[in-house]
Parts: structure tokens; sequence; C-alpha cells
């Protein structure tokens, strides 16, 4: 038996047990009490934990949470574990979640089926509005809802050495997408697994004026304008 | 007139249940497997038999976690796809090999540590 095929000998084995471990999504939690009622667990091998340990969890150990694969892993770290795909390059960022189809609240895990690359799930991505263009008066092209890809850190760019020319390892660079509305905005992106936040826009402030203010009655002493 | 399908082609059906794609799974898993001999000589891929099985376990346990029948659907479409396109010989030995680029390419790694990744500036 070779070492690999050891391994992953190993790995069927334990994918056989039942996991009752908060790793694996609710479902396989709740699967995995039902095998353990039906089936005894067996030693194939020494390698194999001794059979009472199994025996010992009950279904009414099971801890009702709607927690994905990811389990109790903290979210705000970059999680250097993750499968990488065949597209991570020497600038790829370290992603701190990758979708794996098993968070409750979405209805097509598109990061999943896309085939897009992770990369795209490391990426933060900014989701605000455009201002409107300071030097006209009209509010045009201010009104729509637009995503951006923040830069890279190391490959965003740098000079190519033959002609000066500015070179990217960055694709995204330059992408805007643009939605009708903020909701929409953030479905799309927690469909596709980006890491978001959004700006909100800041609203000019129309102070509506009348010249006839100006002659109101007020109780108490008036201002006085030198005009000379 | 009739149209003949090309080898190894399948016709789409969707999942009745888990169950069912449970099976669907296990079988596009078995064939394979026992296919990766005949990608290593059809592709003249210079690595053990194992290490093929080992990478197609681990595209596999990607997508363990999947909690929608849909999605699993559409992934055993993918991954017979791939399968037909394989063994049909459509792909040529640079499609076969980008599955292999975590190991073949020292530069396509994500960093291991928080200390590599703040050297090398990237997290």
């Amino acid at each position: 038996m070779t070492p690999t095929y050891r391994a992953a000998a190993n790995t069927l084995r334990t994918a056989a047990r039942p996991t009752l471990s908060l790793r694996a999504p609710f479902i396989a939690r709740v699967q995995a009490a039902r095998c353990i009622s039906e089936e005894a667990p067996r030693k194939v091998s020494p390698d194999d934990p001794p059979s009472g340990e199994a025996g010992r969890k009950s279904p009414q150990n099971l801890t009702r949470t709607e927690e994905g694969a990811s389990g109790g892993q903290p979210k705000h770290q970059p999680d250097y574990n993750v499968a990488a795909d065949y597209r991570t390059s020497n600038f790829s960022p370290v992603p701190m979640r990758v979708m794996d189809g098993s968070e409750p609240g979405i209805d097509t895990p598109a990061a999943v089926l896309s085939g897009a690359p992770m990369d795209l799930q490391a990426r933060t991505v900014r989701i605000y509005r455009p201002a409107k263009t300071p030097t006209q008066s009209g509010t045009w092209h201010g009104h729509h809802w637009r995503m951006d890809w923040d830069v890279l850190s190391k490959g965003h760019r740098w000079e190519n050495p033959l002609m000066g020319w500015q070179s990217s390892a960055d694709f995204m660079q330059g992408t805007h997408l643009n939605f009708n509305n903020k909701e929409d905005a953030i479905n799309f992106a927690t469909k596709q697994g980006y890491e978001y936040f959004v700006q909100e826009p800041n609203e000019r402030k129309m102070i509506p004026k009348a010249y006839a203010t100006q002659f109101v009655y007020q109780a108490k002493k008036l201002k006085e304008v030198r005009t000379k | 007139m009739v149209i003949n399908p090309t080898y190894l082609a399948v016709r789409t059906r969707s999942s009745r249940s888990f169950d069912d794609a449970r099976k669907r799974v296990i079988t596009s898993y078995r064939e394979w497997l026992r296919a990766a001999p005949e990608v290593q000589s059809m592709y003249s891929l210079n690595m053990p038999v194992s290490a093929i099985r080992t990478k197609i376990r681990q595209e596999f346990e990607r997508h363990r976690y999947v909690s929608q029948l849909k999605t699993v659907d559409v992934l055993l479409f993918n991954s017979h796809q791939e399968y037909q396109e394989t063994l049909n010989f459509w792909k040529q030995l640079t499609h076969v090999l980008k599955y292999f680029r975590m190991e073949e390419d020292p530069k396509a790694k994500l960093p291991k540590t928080f200390i590599q990744g703040f050297l090398e500036g990237r997290n």
C-alpha cells in the first residue's frame, strides 16, 4: 500500500464514519445521525478509532445550528488551508472563505457553478453610487449603483521593462458593473461569493430658500447689515 | 435519419432526490477512477496513476458540502462533460495539466502562514 493510497483509504473511511463535527453542514449531520442508529461502526483496520467512541454519540447531542461547512472558523481571518484552483498566481490574495454550496441563504451558489477564479472571492468589492460630475450641474449618471474591485497590493501595476508601458496582473482593473439599486448589487455580490462593502452616497442637501423669509417678523433684535 | 451520438454521450437528466444524486456522484467517481490509467497513457503524463486519482478525489472533495440538488446536478453534468472530453481525446495536454498546476508551478501556491503572505505582499 503506497502512502498516497493509504491516505486516500483513510479519508474514505473517515467519510463512512458518521460526521458529527461542526465542520459538516446541518444536513450531513442529521443524515449521519440516522446512520448511527442503522449500522454499528466496525473496526476495519488498527488505524480506526475504537468503535465505542462513535457509539456513545447519540442523535440527541446534535446541535441545530445553521452554519455552513466552515463551522466555527473565524470569519475575519484569511483561510490559508483553502484548496486553491489552477488560476492562482503569485499575486492572488488569500481568501477569507470560499463558497462551497452549503450556505443556507443563497438560492444560486454562482461561485461554485460559474467557473470563475477563486481570486475573485478573495478580493473586496465596493458598491457605491458614483458622484455627479462636479464641473456641471446635471445629475445624470448619478442614479445607478456601481460595483468596483479594490486594487491588488502587488500586481496592480508596474512598468514594462522593454517599452515602459503600464502592465498589470489585475484582470478586474477597469471593470465596473452597474445596477439599478443597492439590493440588486448586494444580491449579486452574495451570489458570487464576493466580499463587499457598501458606501452610502453623499446626498446633496437642498435647502429651499425664499426672498420673503428675510422680512418675516422676529421677536429679537434685527441684524443690521451695513452695505456701505 | 438516425443521429448517432458520440462515444460516452449521456442524456441530460435531473436527480430525483439526494440519494439518487449520491448514487450518480459515486458512479461518476468510479468511472473517473477506472479511467485514470487510460488518461495517463493517452496524454503521456509523467506522474503515477495514484497522483491522478488523488487529483480526482481532490476535485470531488471540493464540492462535498453542496446542499442544493440543482447545484449537484450541474456539477454532475460538468463532471461527465470533462470525462467525455478527456477520454475522447478532445483535450490537449495543456488542458489536462492545468489541474496539476499547483503541484508543478512553484509560483501558483497560496502562502501558508501570515508572515509569508505579509512578506509577499498579498494578505
